[in-house]
C-alpha cells in the first residue's frame, strides 16, 4: 500500500484577509515499508502533512491517493474506517486514555475494529511484550514514565495492524535513553511487520535513524533524500 | 469496554462527581419524602372520607337524592338488606333513617342531621364505635339514647347523661320531637362531619317519625383499597342489578366528587414535584458533563483520529450520564425507601395542626405512601432525564473534527 500526493496543499483561513498556506502544492510518493522522517522547523507544515496523509485533516487542494484511491472522495464513514483499519497514530503527548490500563489502551483500538475480546487481549499482550512492557500492562498511564507511555502508544498504534503509522514528534518529550529505545522498537516493528513509519521530528537523533528524510520549510518540500540509517550502538 | 470506560471517566474527578451525586441523592430523598407525604395525606383524607362519611357504596331512592325528604325511603329495603348480606364481596352494610332537624339543650339549639342506625350494623360499616371518647356506643338498652360529637357537646354544654330534645318535620309536615339522653360523645378526624351529625337508634327515630323504612344503605366492601376503581365499578354494576330499577347505587366518587378529584390531584402533584426535580437535576448533569467534555476535547479528537465512530463517542457520553442517573437514582431510592419505611412505622405527627387538618378530614398522625410503581417511575424518569442531559454536551463534541478537537487546549 503506497501513499501518493498530487498537488496536495493546505491553506488555513482561506477566506480571511490573512490566509496561511501551511502546505504548498506537493507531489510525493511513499512506498509500503518505508521509514521516513519529515523534518523542519516549527510551523513548517510537518504536522499538517501527517494529518492530511492520515486522513484526519482534509486538504485544501490536490489529492492523497492510497493505492490509487483518493482519500478526499471517501465519505465520513469510509474515512473513519480507513483510519481505524489502516493508520496508526503516535502523538507527542502520548494521548493515552488515562483511565484505562496499558493493556486496555491497546485492546481498545482493536475492539473498535470489532475483534473478539480474546484476540484483542492476545495481540495487546504480545505488542506490549515486544515494546518491553510485559510487567507493566496493568498499570494506568499515570503510573508509567514518559518513555513507557510512548511505548504503549506505539503498541496501540500497531495493534490494528495498520499499513501506516503517523508519528508526530514521538520523541519530543523523551530523554536520550528513552528515545533510543523507542526508535529501536519502531525500527524493529517496521522490519518485522512491514509497517510504513512516517514521523515528523527535528530531533537529530531521530533523523539519523531514518532511511529517508523529507525536509520542509515554510510549507514547501526543500529536500527529499534517502540515506543509510545509523544504528544505535 | 465502553461501559467500563464510561464508568471510569465518571470518577476522574471524584470530588465533582461526588458533589453532583450527593445533590441527586439528597434531592431524590426530598422528592420521594414529599411525594410520600402528599400521597399519604391525600390517601388519609380519602380513606377517612370513605370510612366515616360515604362508605364505598351507598343506595338511595332517587327521590331522596333530588330532595332528601322523610318520605323518600328505599323501595323494599328488607329483601335488599338480606340480599346484600349474602354478597361475598360485601363485608358489611348498614341501613340508615335520616332526618334533618334540630338538637336543643338547656343552653343552645343547633341544626343537625339525625342518623337513625342499627347499632350492630353501623359498627360493622363505620369505625364510629371506636371514635367514642366518652360514654358508650349505642346499644339496645335504655330509652332514647343519643350519640353526639365532642363539638356538639361543647357547643350545647352537654355531658354524658345530659338531656337533649331532637325535633324535625314529620311526613305530615308537623313538628315531631322527643327527649334523648347523651349516651356517648364521639370525635372523628373530620370536624365538618362532627359538626353536622348525631346518631340515634333506628327504631327510636322511625317511631318518632311515624314512618318505617330506611333512606340510605351504606356498604363496606371486603376490598378496602380505594385505588381499586375497576373493582368498585364492577361491584356497583352488580349491586345496581340487585337493588332493582327504583333504587340507585352510587360509589364514593359519585357521592363525593371532590374527594374523587383528589385521587387525580395526587398524580398531578407528584408529577409536578418530580418534573421540577428532574429538570434541576438534568441541568446539573449538563453542567458537569459540559465541564467534563470540554476538559477532554483533545482526547475525543484522538479517539476520532484512531477510528472511533461518532455514534460510539455519543454512546460513551450517554453512558457516562446514564451512570450518573443510575448511581444517583439508585442510591437516592435506597435511602428514600429506608426513610419512608421508617416513617411508615412511626407515622408523621402533625398534632400542632390538628384544627386545620380536621377541616380536611385528615388524621393528625398519618403515614407516607410510596408505591413500588412510584419508585419505579422516579428511577426511570431520573435515568431518562440524565440521558437527555447528555445530548447537548455530546453535540458540542460531535460537531468537532478530529484536528479541531485535538487542537483544543484545556
Amino acid at each position: 500500500m503506497s501513499i501518493h500526493t498530487q498537488q496536495l496543499s493546505k491553506t488555513y483561513n482561506p477566506d480571511s484577509d490573512f490566509p496561511v498556506q501551511a502546505i504548498k502544492p506537493l507531489d510525493l510518493t511513499i512506498e509500503q515499508g518505508e521509514f521516513v522522517a519529515v523534518m523542519g522547523p516549527s510551523g513548517s507544515g510537518k504536522t499538517t502533512l501527517l494529518n492530511m496523509l492520515g486522513g484526519i485533516d482534509p486538504p485544501s487542494g490536490g489529492a492523497v491517493l492510497i493505492d490509487g484511491e483518493d482519500l478526499c472522495q471517501l465519505d465520513q464513514k469510509a474515512l473513519i474506517a480507513f483510519r481505524r483499519d489502516h493508520v496508526g497514530f503516535i502523538f507527542q503527548d502520548y494521548s493515552l486514555l488515562p483511565v484505562l490500563t496499558a493493556l486496555e489502551n491497546v485492546e481498545f483500538v482493536m475492539q473498535l475494529q470489532g475483534h473478539k475480546e480474546a484476540e484483542c487481549r492476545a495481540r495487546a499482550e504480545q505488542l506490549l511484550t515486544e515494546v518491553g512492557l510485559k510487567d507493566q500492562i496493568h498499570k494506568i498511564p499515570a503510573k508509567l514514565s514518559g518513555g513507557q507511555q510512548q511505548r504503549v502508544a506505539v503498541a496501540r498504534a500497531l495493534a490494528p495492524r495498520p499499513r501506516f503509522v503517523m508519528a508526530d514528534e514521538p520523541t519530543a518529550n523523551l530523554d536520550a535513553q528513552s528515545t533510543k529505545e523507542l526508535l529501536d522498537i519502531m525500527e524493529r516493528l517496521n522490519q518485522q511487520e512491514g509497517t510504513t513509519f512516517i514521523f515528523s521530528t527535528h530531533d537529530p537523533r531521530v533523523i539519523t535513524r531514518a532511511k529517508r528524510v523529507i525536509v520542509f520549510e515554510d510549507g514547501q518540500l526543500t529536500e527529499d533524500r534517502r540515506q543509510q540509517p545509523e544504528h544505535a550502538a | 469496554m465502553l461501559v467500563k470506560l464510561a464508568w471510569r471517566n465518571l470518577w476522574r474527578n471524584k470530588l465533582r462527581t461526588g458533589i453532583l451525586l450527593s445533590a441527586i441523592v439528597f434531592g431524590l430523598v426530598g422528592v420521594i419524602a414529599m411525594m410520600g407525604f402528599i400521597t399519604g395525606m391525600y390517601s388519609n383524607m380519602i380513606q377517612n372520607g370513605i370510612a366515616w362519611q360515604t362508605s364505598q357504596l351507598q343506595i338511595h331512592h332517587p327521590r331522596y337524592l333530588d330532595d332528601p325528604r322523610l318520605e323518600a325511603v328505599l323501595d323494599q329495603p328488607d329483601p335488599l338488606l338480606k340480599a346484600l348480606a349474602q354478597e361475598p364481596r360485601i363485608a358489611a352494610r348498614s341501613g340508615r333513617f335520616i332526618a334533618d332537624g334540630m338538637v336543643a339543650s338547656a343552653r343552645a339549639t343547633r341544626g343537625i342531621q339525625i342518623n337513625g342506625v342499627s347499632p350492630a350494623d353501623e359498627t360493622a360499616v363505620t369505625p364510629l364505635a371506636e371514635a367514642v371518647i366518652h360514654g358508650q356506643w349505642l346499644d339496645e338498652q335504655g330509652r332514647n339514647p343519643v350519640l353526639v360529637s365532642s363539638k356538639t357537646a361543647e357547643r350545647l354544654k352537654l355531658q354524658i347523661g345530659s338531656k337533649v330534645v331532637l325535633t324535625f318535620t314529620d311526613v305530615d309536615g308537623d313538628v315531631a320531637g322527643a327527649a334523648f339522653r347523651v349516651r356517648g360523645i364521639f370525635k372523628t378526624p373530620a370536624s365538618g362531619f362532627d359538626d353536622g351529625n348525631l346518631f340515634v337508634r333506628h327504631s327510636d327515630l322511625t317511631a318518632l317519625a311515624g314512618l318505617e323504612g330506611i333512606h340510605e344503605i351504606a356498604i363496606r366492601l371486603v376490598e378496602q383499597d380505594h385505588q381499586e376503581l375497576e373493582l368498585l365499578d364492577d361491584v356497583r354494576s352488580e349491586l345496581q342489578a340487585l337493588a332493582g330499577d327504583v333504587n340507585q347505587v352510587r360509589d364514593w366518587r359519585q357521592i363525593q366528587p371532590m374527594l374523587a378529584s383528589i385521587l387525580g390531584q395526587i398524580g398531578v402533584s407528584n408529577a409536578i414535584i418530580l418534573g421540577i426535580y428532574v429538570t434541576a437535576m438534568a441541568f446539573g448533569i449538563v453542567n458537569i458533563l459540559l465541564m467534563s467534555v470540554f476538559e477532554r476535547t483533545r482526547e475525543f479528537g484522538v479517539l476520532m483520529a484512531v477510528g472511533m465512530q461518532k455514534h460510539k463517542i455519543f454512546a460513551l457520553l450517554l453512558l457516562e450520564s446514564a451512570w450518573l442517573g443510575i448511581v444517583g437514582g439508585g442510591l437516592g431510592l435506597l435511602i428514600a425507601s429506608g426513610l419512608i419505611a421508617l416513617l411508615q412505622h412511626t407515622g408523621i405527627s402533625l398534632g400542632a395542626m390538628a384544627d386545620g387538618l380536621a377541616a380536611f378530614g385528615v388524621d393528625t398522625l398519618f403515614y407516607p405512601e410510596v408505591s413500588a410503581s412510584d419508585y419505579r417511575l422516579v428511577f426511570i424518569t431520573v435515568v431518562i432525564a440524565s440521558l437527555f442531559a447528555a445530548l447537548y454536551p455530546a453535540r458540542q463534541i460531535l460537531k468537532q473534527t478530529p484536528v479541531s478537537a485535538m487542537a483544543e487546549k484545556h
